[in-house]
């Protein structure tokens, strides 16, 4: 491992910058429907996931919330874990 | 009137049969053309399971309406999904403030190429179920792969 030029301010410089899937795969559309893209973005709880752990930018965030708030509305994804008729086996 | 894009996406009840089904989606869409819109296409799913139960139901046949509509036909469709208890969702969204006829276009083509593509694989029926079983396993082999 490299010795940084610079004295380090943070302790965690290591962590892998992600970037937006969205911003980077133009052809990815956000669909309320596609319930299989939206489970890469809640926790096996069903929780949203925040922008520090996905890496999803700002703009693409807030569509994200609208969009696993309307497919939780109509059953396509649960609202919580406990609720949940199938268990999913856990995030990678 | 003024149309802006909209979708509706609902759900029916298990137990509603093709005929049944038919009747909603008749019903909303003249509901729809009589107040000046325009269909741009329904889309029924097969039978899915939901993420949890509704009305004790495990699963349910969803259907996606996209169509044009001025505002005030808005409220007319959710009072009437209200009505119908075999009606158990819906949820719609605005696509856009305004509406393009140029959807509606597109829209047929892609139906029309949907439907061409359905009639050749109804007619090569077989090469087409072994090739998605080849295509299954090799999605199975890369499933491992966290990091790119
Ligand atoms: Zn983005």
């Amino acid at each position: 491992m490299q010795r940084p030029s610079r004295p380090m301010k943070r302790r965690r410089v290591y962590v892998r910058r992600k970037v937006c899937r969205f911003c980077a795969d133009k052809n990815l559309v956000m669909d309320y429907k596609d319930a299989d893209l939206l489970r890469h973005f809640i926790t096996e709880h069903g929780k949203i996931l925040p922008r520090r752990i996905t890496g999803t930018c700002a703009k693409h965030q807030r569509k994200l919330t609208t969009a696993i708030k309307n497919a939780r509305i109509m059953a396509l994804i649960p609202f919580t874990s406990d609720h949940a008729l199938e268990r999913r086996p856990p995030r990678r | 009137m003024k149309l802006r894009h909209y979708e509706t996406l609902y759900l029916l009840h298990p137990d509603l049969n093709d005929e049944e089904r038919q009747e909603r989606a008749d019903k909303l869409q003249k509901i729809i053309t009589d107040d000046g819109g325009q269909i741009v296409k329904v889309d029924p799913w097969p039978l899915r399971k939901l993420a949890y139960r509704v009305q004790k139901q495990t699963q349910g046949w969803y259907v996606c309406m996209e169509y044009a509509a001025p505002a005030s036909t808005i409220q007319e469709l959710t009072r009437n999904m209200r009505l119908d208890e075999s009606l158990m969702k819906f949820v719609t969204i605005k696509k856009d403030d305004t509406f393009d006829p140029a959807v509606l276009e597109r829209a047929k083509q892609e139906a029309e190429a949907k439907a061409a593509q359905e009639a050749a694989e109804a007619e090569s029926g077989e090469t087409a179920e072994e090739s998605a079983d080849t295509a299954n396993e090799t999605a199975d082999a890369g499933e491992d792969e966290g990091k790119e």
